[in-house]
């Protein structure tokens, strides 16, 4: 079982559409594939039309009250299960403080679904957290979304460093541009210099496309309703970049 | 009108299979669904689509007897295999584009499906067994967000069966209440429970095949009862061979081709004059006929192995020699499929076939009157007698044909004790063959290196007169050494492996075994 998970530190930069579009098309491929929502905003689990809700949170979670699998949720689309997310994940960083092994919880949660699925995406809340530290350890790779704006190199920079600093298991970082916009100068000119001098940075962008946008109006992913379109392309090869061997 | 059973492939993992009580019932419709279970929850139904179901299996079905069944479902949205398993469990699926089969396991998506199929299949290609063709609705339950909670599939009437319909109700993980009501509230309509079809469908026995038969019978109805099995699987497997389908059908009918030729050998004391004479020769030819084809898998088959022998040299590097292999093959199959297809092996098995007729009926008075007990006592006496006598004589200095010949004798002996094994004390017979295989285990590895040495060097001095890429020379020389070592390996076990078969414990062994007793 592989674990990518869709981090970045910053907000509003594409973490939800990839895991979404990312692990529809793992599942289409014939992976059994899991997505959890560890976002307490559950754009995710409202992109797949889940109701927002664990029975007793993340706590029992944690505390092992409630085992993940009784809270997985099958989404419309065959091979792909949802973990929903839930507004009690707010406090999830509070929660891991009190366990013991309090960087390792989420990757031993995981580890009991290893016998039910190929793969799992964790669409992560955008934050420098102990959850952050956990999808560390947890994770076999980071797919970090990137605007391409100056402070970019910075974040990536940042990113980095802080899985070399985490100690223990490292998982692989591959960034890519996400919400790209070629008529834009300062766009082309980040991708062009990033692409050209980080060894993290894939060679897939995701244009800022309204396909994109429309994944909301139409709670799906992109390749399931809108399956010729650019953006469902750009996704493709992003997947055929990052896809785990 | 045949009444036409549900697809396996419908019921899987947690779904539950719905049907009408009498066979006279108005076919379920997606309408009646509707109106049954539409006051409580928003049922859709998509236009009907025609889907063909392909059973997929190896020729000896190894998926069937792993508890595996393989589907090629294909309709209009597209095409897809389902890998279902009679553990139980949600199937697992896979998109599918192209497939012609019959092909191999790696030629597969890569996935759970090939993962899983890979250990089972292994060299054998999967092939079409069945096929089924049904009218198929896919449905759906679902809440006010519009999100599925339960899946249908209606199974609409085929054209050449009576008015069969099912319907499946499959909970989606975490609604198994709502799938729970659904089939209440279709119940209450009159639907009643089915019971599926079986995952995996009962197979015909390709298993080891139990003969009764007494020591006081005549030697020859045992001999006809093997030669038949034995034809049976040559006829079997011609087809495959010719089409070139796996490596496997052309091992088995060489497999069958060797025991017939034994048997023979080792029956002609029972036989009416003329018959070994005529048809060891006959089988022999055939024998020949497939073996450069065979000798040629083997290589092939083993190349994967081979190159992670190489220490100095890159596995690619051995391409040439896995180019000129093929060239090889190429030509060795134009042979063989022109002496399969020639009248001189129709007519071989047709008069075989004869002959084994006329064996089972009446023996001529010239025939000899023997028993099953005296053969076997006989048979398995001297094939013994003599793998002793030519392995004691095998010392330091013995030439790599001893042990060649040698292994010839254990096989004969093999031979004997398998057609001799519904007369022979089982608990004795089982211990023999195991120290026999031993035995054949290290003689196999000992010819087996020597052979592939030789023949690699007389490769090899083909290939330097057609300028091949000296690194395919030197690693091809890699490989020439590592089947040395693993000769001199093999040649350092013979000592215990023989002693160990030629113990006092052995002999007696081999007398239950010969006297049934």
């Amino acid at each position: 079982m592989k674990v990518l998970a869709m981090y970045n530190i910053k907000g509003g930069v594409g973490k939800t559409t990839t895991a979404v579009n990312l692990a529809y098309l793992a599942a289409r491929e014939g992976q059994r594939t899991l997505l959890w929502d560890l976002d307490p905003q559950a754009a995710a689990t409202f992109l797949f039309r889940v109701r927002p809700r664990v029975k007793g949170g993340s706590r029992a979670l944690l505390t092992r009250g409630r085992s993940l699998a009784a809270a997985l949720k099958a989404t419309d689309f065959e091979g792909l299960d949802l973990l929903p997310a839930d507004f009690s994940y707010r406090n999830m960083d509070l929660e891991l403080d009190d366990t013991k092994k309090r960087t390792r919880q989420l990757g031993q949660l995981i580890s009991t679904l290893s016998g039910d699925y190929d793969i799992v995406f964790l669409d992560c809340p955008p934050s420098i957290s102990l959850v952050s530290e956990n999808v560390m350890h947890a994770s076999d790779l980071l797919v970090v979304p990137l605007i391409p704006a100056t402070l970019s190199l910075r974040t990536l920079e940042q990113l980095t460093s802080f899985v070399a600093e985490a100690g223990g298991h490292q998982p692989q970082v591959k960034a890519f541009f996400s919400m790209a916009d070629r008529r834009k100068k300062l766009h082309r000119d980040v991708i062009a210099t990033l692409s050209r001098d980080h060894p993290h940075v894939a060679q897939t962008i995701v244009p800022a496309l309204s396909m994109i946008e429309q994944m909301a109006e139409q709670r799906a992913p992109v390749p399931a309703f809108a399956p010729r379109s650019r953006a469902a392309i750009s996704y493709e090869q992003l997947w055929a970049e990052l896809r785990p061997s | 009108m045949r009444r036409m059973s549900p697809p396996p492939y419908l019921v899987v993992g947690r779904a539950q299979l719905l049907g009408l009580p009498g066979p006279n019932d108005d076919p379920i419709t997606a309408e009646a669904v509707g109106a049954a279970i539409g006051d409580e929850f928003a049922v859709e139904f998509d236009p009907p689509s025609v889907v063909h179901g392909a059973a997929l299996d190896t020729f000896d079905r190894r998926l069937a007897a792993a508890g595996l069944a393989l589907y090629h479902l294909s309709d209009p949205a597209g095409q897809r295999l389902v890998l279902i398993s009679e553990k139980g469990g949600e199937p697992l699926t896979t998109p599918i584009a192209d497939a012609r089969w019959p092909a191999l396991v790696s030629a597969l998506p890569a996935g759970g499906i090939r993962d899983a199929l890979a250990p089972v299949a292994t060299i054998r290609a999967l092939m079409v067994l069945d096929g089924q063709t049904h009218r198929l609705r896919q449905g759906a339950l679902r809440n006010e967000d519009r999100k599925i909670l339960v899946r249908f599939e209606l199974v609409e009437h085929a054209t050449d069966a009576a008015a069969s319909t099912w319907l499946s109700v499959k909970p989606l993980r975490g609604y198994g209440n709502e799938a729970r009501n659904a089939a209440r509230l279709l119940a209450a309509a009159g639907l009643c429970p089915v019971k599926p079809a079986p995952v995996v469908p009962p197979r015909d026995d390709t298993g080891a095949r139990q003969i009764r038969i007494g020591r006081s019978a005549p030697a020859t109805k045992l001999l006809v009862t093997e030669w038949s099995a034995y034809l049976a699987t040559i006829r079997a497997n011609v087809a495959g061979v010719l089409d070139d389908v796996d490596t496997e059908f052309l091992h088995d009918l060489r497999v069958a081709v060797r025991r017939t030729r034994s048997t023979l050998k080792l029956g002609r004391p029972a036989l009416p004059e003329g018959v070994s004479e005529h048809w060891e020769p006959a089988f022999k030819w055939l024998g020949d006929l497939t073996t450069p084809v065979r000798d040629l898998d083997v290589y092939e088959l083993g190349l994967p192995e081979m190159a992670g022998w190489l220490v100095a040299a890159d596995a690619d590097d051995l391409q040439p020699f896995a180019d000129q292999l093929r060239r090889h093959r190429s030509a060795a199959r134009r042979s063989l499929v022109r002496g399969l297809r020639s009248a001189r092996f129709r007519s071989t098995l047709s008069s075989w076939e004869d002959t084994l007729a006329e064996l089972s009926g009446s023996a001529p008075a010239s025939a000899p009157k023997l028993t099953v007990g005296t053969l076997a006592n006989r048979s398995i006496g001297r094939a013994y007698r003599r793998v002793v006598r030519d392995g004691a004589a095998i010392g330091p200095g013995s030439p790599p044909e001893a042990l060649h010949s040698l292994r010839k004798r254990c096989k004969e002996l093999r031979y004997a004790l398998e057609l001799f094994a519904p007369v022979s004390d089982d608990t004795a017979r089982k211990r023999v063959v195991s120290d026999l295989k031993d035995l054949q285990n290290v003689l196999g590895r000992f010819q087996d290196s020597d052979v592939q040495q030789q023949t690699l060097y007389g490769f090899a001095e083909q290939m330097r007169a057609a300028n091949a890429p000296t690194r395919a020379l030197l690693a091809m020389g890699e490989l020439v050494a590592h089947l040395g070592t693993d000769q001199q390996r093999a040649r350092a076990d013979f000592e215990r492996a023989f002693a160990r078969f030629s113990r006092p414990a052995g002999r007696d062994r081999i007398h239950l075994v010969r006297t049934g007793r």
